[in-house]
């Protein structure tokens, strides 16, 4: 019990600082964890990772509110389609595939790290 | 108008991804910085404020279907709030040519341990 406990800390301590270095992409970090060293099926992984990672976001961006980095106007767009969208994944998250998705994410990903440390 | 519409767009197809979990948040992140040319630091603040309600929307759905592990809640985002607040301290203090290269290498370790990570079981 006490080795499993270390574990989620760990797997707490690792998508914080993800989450809070890069504004995101916790998640991306905090899902292999759950699934790989606390031994959570695929799909509980997903939806645990989502209520762990909304705490760590929420204080994060106060931080970077502080910090002088955030404006609100340009993240408007965002947030409300982020709403709409969020509702529709937790709906259809029941049916959903997972493995080509993830398949689709690690290429765009690859393409989109290549493009920032190069330009 | 178009200041608004791909905005929305992008938001709401890295929301469905969000809710699910998958990292929707990560592809916003590609999305602002590579695609449209928003600074690092603000598209770090807005992804994290975007997950606020992509999140909250989808969360009420994952505990009615009880997927969420409530034992793991209370360590892990204990741990979690005292390094996502130091580490986003030290990304809104860098400079934005190294945090844009940390991020590059971060993108790629993701996409690689996603493509050939192995084992995914269901």
């Amino acid at each position: 019990m006490q080795k499993i406990q270390w574990r989620y800390l760990f797997a707490g301590t690792a998508a914080g600082t993800v989450n809070g270095f890069f504004g995101g992409g916790g998640g991306s970090v905090l899902v292999p964890m759950l699934t790989r060293t606390c031994g959570l099926d695929q799909r509980r992984a997903f939806a645990t990772s989502v209520a762990v990672i909304l705490p760590l976001c929420a204080l994060s961006a106060v931080i970077y509110f502080v910090q002088g980095g955030l404006e609100l106007g340009p993240a408007l767009p965002y947030l409300i389609g982020g709403t709409v969208g969020g509702w529709a994944g937790g709906k259809w998250f029941q049916g959903v595939r997972m493995d080509w998705l993830r398949r689709v994410f690690g290429l765009l990903l690859i393409y989109g790290g290549i493009r920032s440390f190069f330009l | 108008m178009n200041e608004w519409l791909m905005p929305l767009a992008a938001g709401a197809a890295a929301g469905v991804l969000s809710g699910f979990g998958v990292g929707g948040g990560t592809l916003l992140l590609v999305y602002m910085t590579v695609f449209a040319g928003v600074d690092q630091h603000l598209a770090q603040g807005i992804n994290l404020l975007y997950f606020l309600p992509a999140g909250l929307m989808a969360l009420p759905a994952h505990l009615k279907n009880g997927y969420v592990e409530k034992k793991i809640l209370l360590p892990a985002v204990g741990a979690g709030l005292v390094c996502a607040a130091l580490a986003a301290w030290a990304a809104s203090s860098m400079d934005v040519a190294l945090l844009r290269k940390f991020f590059g290498c971060f993108l790629l370790g993701t996409g690689v341990l996603e493509l050939f990570g192995g084992k995914r079981a269901e």
